[in-house]
């Protein structure tokens, strides 16, 4: 399992970086991190939402309420454009600290 | 034999879903998000073979306490919540102020002067005051969130809730301008007059109008586009 701080210093890019695959809600939002990290990332479903509105409330995502398949409203969350800038600096600095332990741990490094 | 009762699927949303409602923090639209989380977690552990009743426990953990999810919600955007309450503070004004409009409109003609003068005259305080009466009646049913929840279903949006907002004024404070227009004996043009009286009859209560639209707890300020 990993740290709470690692948790919660990861949430940011790990929403944009799903949100970059495609519009989704907070219920898939998080299947699809518990699926990535093998069950590793345990976000608290409740808590996500909070993140979720920090997130848009400063522009890097927007919602919409859509009807699903089930016939009931759901919020739905994309990327926005300022969303797609703050994921490549994001993107950048991890990859700049996942390299360095590469490096320091004899593990092959990706391009940044 | 064995006396079990059956679990109600249903009546445990909606308690949880007043439970949620207790709390001060969580908006109507953040509850409403909880509960589509909630309902989609029921329905995943459902379709893993579990029962309705553990379907709902687990979810319902999953999600978190409300008193743990207001803390935190408020935490995201501490001044959202004072701006909703603004909101409906400058609603209940405006709607206050719609209300002794519409009452002042009522004739009193011949029921000024004794028993009945003074009868009708308590009549129109208790009248003034129904609004603030309701009010108290609906928090002390513990319903607010309730009829806030109605209100807000009505004017989901801010350009509909200033449409009706501008028909209202026009219509509740326009129509005695006009008629006081025309019931006064000195003759003076109507556009000056609406422009003597416009603080007076439409001002204010479009000032109200557009601070409440501002305040309004919907989307669409500063709205990002999408990428």
């Amino acid at each position: 399992m990993l740290t709470k701080d690692l948790v919660a210093a990861s949430s940011k890019p790990l929403l944009l970086s799903i949100l970059a695959g495609g519009e989704s809600y907070g219920y898939e939002i998080i299947q699809k991190v518990r699926e990535l990290s093998g069950g590793q990332i345990e976000w608290s479903d409740g808590m996500l939402y909070p993140v979720l509105h920090r997130l848009e409330r400063d522009g890097l995502i927007d919602s919409e309420w859509k009807e699903a398949d089930t016939g009931r409203q759901r919020k739905y969350y994309f990327i926005s454009s300022d969303g797609r800038k703050v994921l490549k600096t994001e993107r950048q600095q991890w990859l700049t600290v996942h390299n360095s332990l590469c490096k320091l741990w004899k593990i092959k490094p990706v391009s940044i | 034999m064995e006396n079990q009762t059956r679990f109600d699927l249903n009546a445990a949303i909606e308690n949880w879903r007043n439970e949620l409602a207790a709390q001060p923090n969580l908006a109507p639209d953040d509850r409403r998000e909880l509960e589509t989380h909630l309902r989609d977690a029921i329905a995943g552990f459902q379709q893993r073979g579990l029962n309705d009743e553990e379907s709902f426990w687990l979810a319902r953990r999953r999600v978190g306490q409300p008193q743990q999810l207001g803390e935190e919600f408020v935490k995201a955007d501490p001044a959202k919540v004072w701006r909703e309450r603004v909101f409906w503070m400058v609603l209940a004004v405006l709607i206050v102020n719609f209300w002794l409009i519409l009452i002042t409109c009522i004739p009193l003609h011949g029921w000024t002067n004794g028993f009945w003068g003074l009868l009708s005259g308590y009549a129109y305080m208790l009248l003034c005051y129904l609004p603030i009466l309701a009010l108290a009646i609906i928090v002390a049913k513990g319903q607010l969130n309730e009829r806030c929840d109605t209100l807000a279903a009505v004017i989901h949006s801010r350009w509909r809730f200033v449409t009706i907002g501008i028909f209202l004024i026009v219509g509740i404070y326009g129509t005695p301008a006009v008629i006081q227009y025309f019931n006064s004996p000195v003759g003076r043009p109507i556009t000056s007059y609406i422009l003597l009286n416009y603080f007076s009859y439409f001002g204010w209560p479009l000032m109200l109008l557009l601070l409440a639209a501002w305040l309004m707890p919907t989307k669409g300020r500063n709205a990002p586009k999408r990428a």
